[in-house]
């Protein structure tokens, strides 16, 4: 599905990703772990493109096509979804009338029906039922004065409206209590199934307890450190990240 | 020798026959008027808002006309409206029958002498040379009165069209009570063809702990001159929100000038959507006179083609007004190159512990929005007029009369190309 080749991408001249290898097939589920400023976030972005990173090297093909040949904008209607960090606020735009515009954009690229308001209305009442939203946030301007739990909330709610092929999801855990990492972990889940897949950026390991992942990659430097499976993200837990640098670093002298 | 520029606009507006009653204070205005000029760049206030075309017209008095006001009835509304065409009262397109009773709402030619509440407020002050024009020359215009403890619970609809064939001056007036602890929601639009020059005046009084709701909405026609003054008094623990959204004439200014009394509270939101060569200017004045006051001020702007915004908005925070609270925002999306705002906060604080903030910002759309957007499948036009749809419909968001929200938001849709984008609701 997405095919990563010594990817190397720089901001306002400064590298952060600094040859980046990754192979992403339908059906998995992969973390990215690291310590702050490792170029994890930088990773998304750059797949997603904001146009703050600049692409300075490398390859990346989703399904098949050249990912830097399409548009920001042609990336999601083509399934690729990012769920940020820090979602941005959008005043004077109500949250269920930009999630119907998202949907019926995809649709319409699908060749799909697209959906009128009242249509809309019983699908995404549906849809924030899997994420415990409340229905008053669908009136509310898009993001506008949220928690940044109830950000991390819509954001997959974007994701079940959108239902996309890869999602990414970055620290998802940050600013979520534990019961609403649970639902909104379930509510991820349910969306991933055979044909989709999932890249979960995440510093603290916590979240791969209720989102377990096959591959573990820890990222630190703009390169990937270290593969593994699982179980990495265990011994994350208990030894901190400091080792794998340590054991980079040795690697890289020999 | 040249003529003063201007010496001639102020002479024909008031070469017309003095209109009947309020003779004293008609007779107030024409004293101040005398010997005033239409002020130019030169003038502090004026500096950015240029004048001189008003010169180029001759602006005749208003002939009684009829329109058809099908169009601009709104469902929640339709028992509780005035209608005033040319500045006259239109009787047969007005219709009062839905307002609970105890409302005094009359066209103000029926009002008596006994009305000496006009023209009170900041009595012996400056007054406007528009403002003042207004007094010497209006024909007619909307008192409202809401008695004691009284909570009206339909809004009232307040129209006020013009319709010129050739250049023509209107002078509007309204003239609201709020006795104590009474509460109104108030719709007042301006509408027209052709080319003329508005100049209404408002007077607001809001007693002790009353409540004043007060949507405004110019949408004058494209070649007109829309020059208002506000006026609001709002007494202890009262409250006085307004939202001010201009939308048309080729020049109008807004000068709402408020003042409020201990723990009162008020809000003067504005929005202005200008293209071509439209030139909107808001000059407010916010008096914090007594303790714990609040006031809260956002005011945007977004400015397309050649066209020009000017904000100055003043704060006056008297000695011994402890407590207020005071907020004020001016934010502005300029669309085009050529598109021009110059918007200044203006604050005298002579109290010590108050808490005040202002802030104004001039841009384009922020980048990362539009990523935000473009991330979520919307293309970048798409993305564009969202927001700047978005960036407008903020103000709107909270108009109480859901006819209204609707129709103003399908105007924004308009003007912001967000049209495409299907039903925002």
């Amino acid at each position: 599905m997405l095919s990563i080749k010594n990817l190397t991408a720089s901001i306002n001249g400064t590298p952060v990703l600094k040859g980046i290898d990754l192979e992403i097939k339908a059906g998995e589920i992969h973390a990215i772990m690291g310590p702050n400023g490792s170029g994890k976030s930088t990773l998304g972005k750059v797949l997603v493109g904001h146009p703050a990173y600049e692409v300075t090297g490398g390859e990346v093909l989703y399904e098949g096509r050249n990912l830097f040949e399409m548009a920001a904008d042609e990336r999601a209607r083509a399934g690729l979804f990012m769920g940020f960090q820090h979602p941005i606020e959008v005043p004077g735009v109500s949250n269920a009338a930009f999630l119907r515009l998202a949907y019926n954009k995809k649709a319409e690229a699908e060749g799909r029906d697209e959906l009128d308001p009242l249509e809309f209305d019983d699908f995404i009442h549906e849809k924030i039922k899997l994420v415990a939203m409340k229905e008053s946030f669908l009136d509310r301007s898009l993001n506008e004065g949220f928690s940044g739990g109830e950000k991390k909330r819509n954001e997959i709610l974007q994701m079940a409206v959108l239902e996309p092929k890869l999602a990414i999801l970055d620290e998802l855990d940050s600013g979520l209590d534990i019961d609403a990492l649970r639902v909104l972990g379930d509510a991820v889940n349910k969306l991933q199934r055979p044909d989709r897949a999932l890249l979960i950026i995440t510093h603290f390991p916590r979240i791969l307890e209720t989102i377990q992942p096959q591959f573990v990659h820890v990222l630190s430097g703009g390169r990937i450190l270290k593969s593994a499976g699982k179980e990495l993200a265990l011994e994350l837990e208990d030894r901190g990240y400091d080792w794998v640098l340590e054991e980079a670093a040795a690697g890289g002298a020999r | 020798m040249t003529l003063a520029v201007g010496s001639n606009l102020i002479a024909d507006l008031l070469s017309g026959p003095r209109p009947a009653e309020w003779e004293a204070l008609r007779g107030e205005a024409e004293a101040r008027l005398e010997g005033r000029e239409l002020p130019t760049a030169a003038d502090e206030d004026w500096k950015y808002t240029d004048l001189k075309a008003l010169t180029a017209s001759t602006f005749g008095p208003a002939p009684r006309a009829t329109v058809d006001i099908a169009g601009h009835l709104l469902p929640e509304m339709v028992g509780t409206r005035q209608v005033f065409v040319n500045g006259h009262h239109a009787p047969h397109a007005s219709c009062a029958s839905a307002v609970p009773a105890g409302v005094r709402y009359f066209p103000m030619s029926h009002a008596s002498e006994a009305c000496h509440t006009l023209g009170s407020i900041g009595k012996g002050g400056a007054k406007g040379l528009f403002e003042d024009l207004n007094t010497a020359r209006f024909e007619d215009g909307a008192v409202i009165l809401v008695p004691k403890n009284l909570k009206v619970a339909l809004p009232l609809h307040l129209l006020f069209i013009t319709k010129a064939e050739a250049p023509l001056a209107v002078f509007p007036r309204l003239l609201v009570i709020l006795e104590r602890g009474a509460e109104l929601e108030l719709v007042e639009e301006h509408h027209g063809e052709g080319p003329y020059l508005s100049c209404p005046v408002v007077e607001v009084h809001v007693a002790e702990g009353a409540i004043l709701r007060h949507e405004r909405v110019q949408r004058e026609s494209p070649e007109a001159y829309h020059l208002g003054t506000l006026r609001a008094e709002v007494g202890r623990g009262g409250q006085y929100h307004s939202r001010t959204l201009s939308f048309g004439a080729r020049l109008s200014r807004q000068q709402p000038w408020v003042r409020l009394a201990e723990g009162a509270e008020a809000s003067l939101d504005g929005l202005a959507l200008l293209e071509g060569t439209q030139v909107a200017d808001t000059h407010s004045f916010l008096h914090h006179a007594e303790p714990g006051a609040s006031s809260h001020q956002l005011h945007k702007c977004i400015v397309d083609g050649k066209a020009r915004a000017i904000f100055n908005g003043q704060i006056l925070v008297a000695k011994g007004a402890q407590g207020t609270d005071a907020q004020q925002q001016s934010r502005n999306l300029l669309l085009s190159e050529a598109a021009r705002v110059d918007t200044k906060p203006q604050l005298e604080i002579y109290a010590d512990d108050v808490k005040c903030s202002h802030g104004a910002a001039v841009g384009q759309l922020d980048p990362e929005e539009l990523f935000y957007l473009q991330s979520r499948g919307m293309n970048a036009d798409d993305a564009r007029n969202l927001l700047t749809y978005g960036f407008a419909a903020d103000v709107l968001t909270h108009i109480p009369v859901a006819s209204l929200r609707r129709a103003l938001r399908q105007l924004v849709m308009a003007r912001t190309q967000a049209t495409s984008l299907g039903d925002l609701g």
